[in-house]
């Protein structure tokens, strides 16, 4: 049972700090006077900066009432003018982790040297000697990302207490740019489910209604960034297992292009669909993270060796937005994706959405993605068979959990039933099922041409269109226990998002609105979806979107009556 | 669940145990996708002990299945469409020079073996099957 919330009045007016649900067209404000909104809310980097540096703490009040500012830049300024030092910062974020830990449970392991490692940038900074752009900034790392020392499990009962001898070539990254690793995150077993109800562990709950689910596979990531318990998170996303949590959580969320971000390190799921993704709670904040961590790796020979820009130098303060920053710009708003099955709340914040982007200047055009429906059937059947190739490694032999029998098939046989969830062997049959002899053609060959079909659809609609657009999930968070035994619902979820990792193509999801529900309501994501390689048109218009929306600010009720 | 079964289907699935199987105290009905129809032609059912062996995972005795379809995929006409192995046919492969390097940490790889006996990690006899 969580404790009753603190109530004062100025905390009952910042737990209600959402106006309306969405703006409809009679009540829409005409474009003069959303100027005159912005500039009442605007904050520009700069002086979200200082707002933020200035207080010991995270102030509620400038989170609630200005658009999301870049908490790595803030965290960076404050170390170099030494207003505060890391030893603060990790203080401050490791407290509230265990604060709000025993109400969500977004982590498996909590790290026992964050506060060395803290101490480490703090000499550093007195050194005088250059910071990296991640110093002093505390991550969240989802448990099938290998961090070296520290136990990393898949969420399986069968890599329990499992320690990589290596780092992730992105989890390496991470730390070489200063960041301090301050846990594991919680996941649905192996990547597979939507919910974190898969995992061998725990569940963990939504920040926003604590009855409810953060979304998965990477569940923890999200509500980990929503609830502040780290600054940003890595994900991996599979068939929207960033997009979908991120949605459900209220925090941005990017899945990059296959082969933009090293694979090596994150435990395969399904090898030709699989990409670590992250979480923070502004734009700014993902674009920092997707600098660090991209990049060409001699280790993963599907990474791309595709230039990596920095993207987050074509993110500019809202000081210099002209009235239409968006102007020219055509969205393709997916219309498969707005229509029967999807819940009205989120038909409602998407179509908002597209009215803000039309505010911008872009123009929005309903398309049609042709096979769009096939896509669900296609991913299950690929994933499902590279997943039953990928996951045979868990066999108790060479590290993991091993089972206590004289003989070696047992050996593999029992280890594999004793360690593995109930959906991760049930997807490892289907797959063992959709690869034999005489079926390979029926399943596994005709999803592949699917596959072709859908990046072919994709690969059209956006010579006419810049971006495409849709919601990442068709429904909010669902209750704890709701999906458990309906697997077919549950996979139906992922109808938004897997296409994308079918086309391997970029897409970045967005908080837009809120639907009824939780005591604050739940929020809704806008996904955006690029041509490969197209981060920073993406990133750019997301950011532009987020620091301009009117009215809505995504910090969860757990946090303000924790904080 | 399954919708538009052929009549072997259903009585596959009346003979079929619905026994749900206690894991951790928590009931559990694994469920496996299956046979569609194409051409008039039915698919045979997978058979599960056979998967289960050939993916080395021990079924419990009267662990049991249920169905779905996938029909959806055999609908379409996929005539004259090349396979896609992966998103992007265009990725050249950056493969490094094919010369060993030696780990680093030996070490902690070796201290994660269930059970290691220098140089061998060992594991129980293989017996042969009759």
């Amino acid at each position: 049972m969580p404790p009753p919330p603190v109530r004062s009045p100025s905390r009952l007016l910042l737990c209600h700090c959402r106006l309306p649900f969405h703006i409809s067209p009679q009540t829409r404000l005409p474009l003069s006077h959303n100027s005159s909104v912005r500039r009442r809310f605007h904050c520009s980097a700069v002086s979200a900066v200082s707002a933020l540096s200035s207080d010991p703490q995270i102030a509620p009040t400038d989170l609630t009432t200005t658009p999301p500012s870049s908490h790595i830049l803030s965290i960076r300024e404050s170390l170099l003018s030494r207003r505060r030092t890391a030893a603060d910062v990790a203080g401050e974020y490791l407290d509230r982790l265990r604060r709000t830990e025993p109400h969500i449970r977004s982590f498996l392991h909590v790290s026992e040297t964050t506060m060395r490692e803290a101490e480490e940038v703090d000499r550093l900074v007195a050194s005088g000697k250059d910071l990296g752009p991640l110093a002093g900034v505390l991550v969240g790392v989802k448990d099938n990302i290998c961090t070296a020392g520290m136990p990393s499990t898949g969420g399986s009962r069968i890599l329990e207490g499992y320690r990589p001898p290596f780092d992730a070539t992105a989890v390496r990254k991470l730390k070489e740019a200063g960041a301090i690793v301050i846990g594991k995150t919680n996941m649905d077993e192996f990547g597979m489910g939507s919910t974190t109800e898969g995992s061998g562990f725990q569940v963990t709950a939504n920040p926003w209604d604590i009855s409810r689910v953060p979304g998965g596979s990477s569940g923890g990531s999200a509500a980990a960034v929503s609830a502040k318990q780290c600054v940003v998170s890595l994900g991996s996303d599979t068939g929207g297992s960033v997009r979908q949590p991120a949605s459900f959580c209220g925090v941005v969320g990017l899945k990059p292009t296959y082969g933009r971000v090293s694979r090596f390190g994150l435990m395969a799921y399904a090898s030709s669909l699989d990409v670590i993704g992250c979480f923070g709670a502004s734009v700014i904040d993902s674009a920092i993270v997707l600098n660090v961590v991209s990049g060409h790796d001699r280790f993963d020979s599907t990474s791309s060796t595709h230039e990596v820009p920095d993207y987050a130098s074509f993110l500019m303060s809202t000081d210099h937005f002209e009235s239409t920053p968006l102007k020219g710009l055509k969205v393709g708003m997916i219309r498969e994706t707005i229509g029967d099955g999807v819940d009205v709340g989120v038909i409602s914040s998407i179509k908002a959405a597209a009215l803000h982007l039309e505010e911008l200047g872009a123009t929005i055009t309903e398309v049609s993605l042709p096979s769009f429906s096939l896509g669900l059937p296609a991913y299950y059947v690929l994933a499902s068979s590279e997943a039953s190739s990928n996951l045979s490694r868990y066999d108790g032999v060479r590290y993991g959990n091993r089972a206590t029998v004289d003989e070696l098939n047992s050996l593999y046989g029992d280890s594999r039933a004793d360690g593995l969830g109930p959906e991760v062997k049930m997807r490892i049959l289907m797959g063992t099922y959709a690869l034999s002899a005489g079926y390979y053609d029926a399943y596994y060959k005709r999803a592949q041409q699917v596959r072709t079909l859908i990046r072919k659809s994709f690969k059209d609609a956006l010579e006419k269109m810049d971006i495409l657009v849709s919601p990442a999930v068709p429904s909010p968070a669902y209750k704890i226990g709701e999906k458990v035994n309906d697997p077919l619902a549950m996979y139906a979820g992922d109808i938004m998002t897997v296409n994308v990792n079918l086309a391997g193509l970029p897409a970045l999801v967005v908080p837009c609105g809120f639907v009824e529900g939780g005591s604050a309501g739940l929020p809704v994501g806008l996904q955006m979806i690029g041509s490969s390689f197209s981060e920073e048109k993406l990133l750019r218009i997301g950011h532009i979107f987020e620091q301009t929306l009117p009215n809505y600010r995504f910090v969860p009720p757990l946090f303000l009556e924790l904080v | 669940m399954a919708t538009g079964m052929t009549m072997s289907d259903a009585t596959l699935l009346r003979r079929l145990s619905t026994l749900l199987v206690a894991r951790s105290g928590c009931p559990r009905r694994m469920r496996l996708f299956s046979s569609y129809i194409v051409r008039g032609a039915t698919f045979e059912p997978p058979d599960v002990s056979h998967l289960a062996d050939s993916a080395r995972i021990s079924l419990a005795p009267g662990e049991s299945y249920s169905y779905f379809r996938f029909g959806q995929l055999q609908a379409v006409d996929l005539e004259s469409v090349e396979p896609s192995v992966r998103a992007d046919a265009e990725v050249s492969m950056h493969k490094r020079e094919d010369t060993p390097e030696t780990f680093e940490n030996r070490e902690a790889i070796i201290r994660v073996a269930p059970s290691y006996d220098d140089p061998y990690i060992k594991v129980p006899k293989v017996l042969s099957k009759e």
